[in-house]
């Protein structure tokens, strides 16, 4: 009886052993500078101390996809990827081979003012408390940025240039890329330079070749996974919701935060007692319409009064032209050029021109909020830099031959048909002369003159939004009458009070306790999207002074 | 009295002053500033410092505290009230916007808790001790204690969602213009913002009813034979309103202010919800403007209380 429990416990205690070796290979448990946290068997410990599953399906609710990986695509995981199932008993493990002492108490800090964010913090501090680690938590106030950015000059040692030891936010892209380039050497406030990424980063930027690029994904992923330098804990999905008094007869669904082809202009709505044809819906501006070069789809006017040159699906991949009839990417990659239709106008009637593609490219080069992607790639067009600095007169690597518009890159943009299907152009004659830094600051935003399928009829900043169709859309007249916007910002929180009086037939929202609500709702359908979306806890790897 | 009204109107200056330079103290020593504001903290950890830091520039953010203030406010006395630093939108446009919706909103609010409060403080003061005035006392009390917001809320599922009766917010809808469009959606707000208030002047007029009513010439009045109605209203009342209209004066100004938690329930758009959207984002022009609007009206209903109560009541005199 003895010698059986002799070897069971030999048993146990070699595959505890075996399993330790395992989870830390390749990281084989060492801090890196002064701070414990730096000791990826620390942030593993953490990882599995969460039970993310369980927050996912009772605090959330069903609407969270505990993550594996930065990005939601398996496809982009190496074989073997670790999914740090919750196990308490692992982590002590880990914190004990790590020296955890306890003594430490983690600074965790968030920017979502939400009450879900707040319990959400309280779980992940009682099940972090369960294993041994103290934390308290508070919400990031004022100069929110400052608090989350900069960079150590020691890109190891540091010392941390942020007050904190973790941070929970997200990270939205509508590329890859974006999910890892800040590893680039120094770029990271958080996390100390790991020299294994950096090839990585560049062989996914440097690269066309879907292929190359998944394999670099998968390397980084693992890499990741492996030492947990973020550790990924969910994926938010994105929900629209519809009235049953509007239909989009077949058109897709997609990733509503951009601009995707809906094809808004054959979606039908029931008429009214007057027999209008009238759609409800929120995200009309308070005080100005927002430049749509900023958040690309989530106000109703960049989604519908704006068209985008090229088009992209609901899963914002580029599937065509837009306002532009054809493009055409050379074999280097390194130029791309794109035909616009033919007979386009704005909404005042004017013709919509390659000459107002060029000035709103080179307007977009020095306008200060940009959409990271779309700044990415105008930016990597040739004689950007030197047209950001001043020492030019317009960018070099742009050149038009009456409808067709030539840009030539000098470096390779593995995204930049994805940018311009999100890049919607404004028209010059209304905003040329404008200081760039200023655009938003124009009297245009107060009523703008758009290419969309609808256009602004009237604008009462903070009361409503009205768009009518616009007679002459290149793909057709749309089928409803008057879209009537009502104003909201992302995270409505008047959205459930006027779906429930009727004042919301379309939209869509993030916040997974919206969900029941309008679920409940006899005449309103909820679609939930998948959408690249990840939230996630950024861990303090430099010592704190 | 009118040598008192321009002396209390000069003095206005040094006071509105002082308020604005503390208030914007009070912004200035808030951490962040509006570009920090405009772009979302996942866009900003993306945005390399330069750009934050010609964006900063190019909104006149780059200049000392010191130097600031003073255009804003050499900018304000020469009638230029500045532009919002998010969208651009002159403050002057964006107070033309929003003003009239909350003062139509203060207003109604006011009307109604004045012509209830007092008729209702009044009753209370004369059925005293009666389970009338027990009743509406405790009424009152429920009315003082209870957040403007949760009436607010109860209202919408009751009168909008579950009733049908009002709108569910909003000030109006397109197509429609004139006031009594705007009627419907104005009764809920309205109705909920004036409940604090009626609560509190009921209170009041009751407890100054009371104490009118236990004056000697009251007890000359009667003693002379009127009937009880003149002496309750003519003698007594008009005493009583005294204190109350001390009361409703400095009510309106608190009112504009309290309207911002019910613009935000409500979704009316005034400049209350503009205020806290405002705050929110840093956009100091726009929160100073604001703020020196609400500093003004306090000050001046102050003056206007004091004239008010020297013509009602011929013991007061100004200036003495």
């Amino acid at each position: 009886m003895n010698k059986l429990l002799t070897m069971n416990k030999l048993l146990t205690t070699s595959a505890a052993a075996l399993i330790a070796v395992c989870g830390t290979a390749g990281a084989w448990a060492q801090s890196i500078n002064e701070s414990e946290l730096s000791d990826p068997r620390v942030r593993q410990a953490i990882a599995y101390a969460i039970d993310m599953e369980t927050i996912a399906e009772t605090l959330f609710e069903g609407a969270a996809i505990p993550a594996v990986g930065l990005t939601s695509d398996p496809a982009n995981y190496p074989k073997g990827m670790n999914t740090y199932s919750y196990n308490p008993e692992r982590a002590r493990e880990l914190l004990a081979e790590a020296g955890w002492d306890g003594s430490r108490t983690l600074d965790m800090v968030y920017y979502y003012p939400d009450q879900l964010t707040a319990d959400f913090m309280a779980v992940v501090q009682a099940q972090l408390a369960d294993v041994g680690i103290d934390m308290t938590y508070r919400l990031l106030e004022g100069d929110v940025g400052a608090q989350i950015t900069g960079r150590p000059d020691d890109p190891v040692n540091g010392p941390s240039v942020v007050e904190w030891d973790m941070l929970y936010g997200a990270r939205a892209a509508i590329a890859n890329q974006e999910y890892f380039n800040r590893f680039a050497e120094g770029q990271m406030p958080m996390i100390p330079t790991v020299e294994e990424m950096l090839p990585l980063v560049e062989q996914v930027n440097g690269t066309v070749d879907p292929a190359v690029q998944r394999a670099g994904y998968q390397q980084m992923e693992g890499i990741i996974n492996e030492n947990v330098y973020i550790l990924p804990l969910y994926y938010q999905q994105l929900y629209i919701f519809e009235s049953d008094r509007i239909s989009r007869n077949g058109a897709p669904y997609g990733n509503e935060q951009y601009s995707y082809n809906s094809d808004v202009i054959n979606w039908t709505v029931e008429p009214n007692e007057d027999g209008e044809r009238v759609a409800y819906t929120n995200a009309a501006p308070m005080q100005f319409f927002e430049l749509p070069w900023q958040n690309l789809g989530i106000w109703v006017h960049s989604r519908y009064a704006f068209d985008t040159i090229l088009e992209a699906d609901g899963s914002l991949t580029p599937i065509g032209g837009e306002l532009a009839e054809s493009y055409e990417v050379s074999e280097d990659g390194l130029t791309l050029s794109f035909t616009m239709k033919e007979g386009l106008k704005w909404h005042d009637g004017s013709d919509l021109t390659a000459e107002d593609v060029v000035w709103s490219i080179e307007t977009a080069a020095l306008a200060p909020i940009v959409q990271p992607l779309v700044a990415t790639t105008i930016g990597s067009i040739e004689g950007a830099d030197a047209y950001k600095a001043g020492e030019a007169d317009s960018i070099s690597g742009i050149s038009v031959d009456g409808r067709t518009v030539t840009l030539t890159f000098a470096t390779i943009d593995p995204n930049m048909l994805m940018s311009f299907a999100q890049f919607a152009p404004l028209p010059k004659a209304y905003l040329e002369g404008v200081d760039p830094l200023q655009i938003q600051q124009h009297e245009f935003w107060q009523k703008p003159v758009g290419s969309g399928p609808f256009m602004i009829e009237e604008a009462r900043m903070n009361e409503f939004t009205t768009l009518v169709p616009f007679p002459d859309y290149h793909r057709g007249v749309a089928k409803i009458d008057r879209i009537i916007a009502l104003p909201s910002a992302d995270g409505d929180a008047n959205l459930i009070r006027n779906a429930a009086a009727f004042r919301a037939d379309f939209g869509y929202t993030k916040n997974a306790t919206d969900v029941p609500a309008l679920e409940e709702m006899e005449h309103m359908n909820v679609t939930a999207v998948n959408i690249p979306y990840t939230r996630m806890f950024w861990i303090n790897q430099f010592p704190r002074e | 009295m009118l040598t008192y009204f321009a002396r209390r109107l000069l003095t206005l200056i040094p006071m509105v002053i002082v308020i604005s330079f503390l208030i914007y103290l009070g912004l200035e020593l808030t951490p962040g500033d509006a570009v920090s504001h405009m772009v979302p903290p996942d866009a900003l950890s993306m945005m390399d410092e330069e750009r934050l830091q010609a964006l900063r520039e190019s909104l006149g953010l780059g200049k000392p505290f010191i130097v600031r203030y003073w255009i804003w406010i050499t900018g304000v006395m020469q009638g230029e009230f500045g532009y919002s630093l998010a969208g651009g939108v002159p403050i002057s446009k964006i107070f033309l916007d929003r003003l009239p919706a909350t003062l139509e909103l203060s207003f109604a609010a006011l009307l109604i808790s004045t012509v209830l409060g007092s008729i209702l403080g009044t009753i209370s003061a004369l059925t005293r001790g009666s389970l009338t005035d027990q009743s509406l006392t405790v009424v009152g009390m429920l009315g003082v204690s209870i957040p403007e917001f949760f009436f607010g809320l109860v209202a919408i599922l009751v009168f909008a969602l579950n009733l049908n009766w009002f709108p569910v917010g909003g000030r109006i809808l397109p197509g429609y213009d004139s006031f009594w469009d705007r009627l419907p959606h104005l009764v809920m707000p309205a109705m909920v913002l004036s409940i604090m208030m009626t609560a509190g002047v009921m209170r009041y007029a009751r407890s100054s009813m009371l104490d009118a009513l236990s004056r000697d010439f009251i007890r000359t009045a009667r003693s002379k034979g009127m009937p009880e109605w003149r002496v309750n209203i003519l003698h007594g009342f008009r005493v009583a309103l005294t204190p109350v209209i001390v009361l409703i004066g400095f009510r309106l100004p608190v009112l504009i202010g309290g309207s911002v938690i019910i613009e935000q329930v409500f979704q009316w758009p005034g400049i209350g919800k503009e205020f806290v959207s405002a705050v929110r984002s840093q956009d100091y022009p726009l929160v100073m403007m604001v703020a020196l609007f609400s500093v003004l009206a306090v000050l001046i209903a102050s003056l206007i209380v004091d004239l008010l109560t020297a013509i009602i009541d011929p013991r007061v005199r100004l200036g003495e």
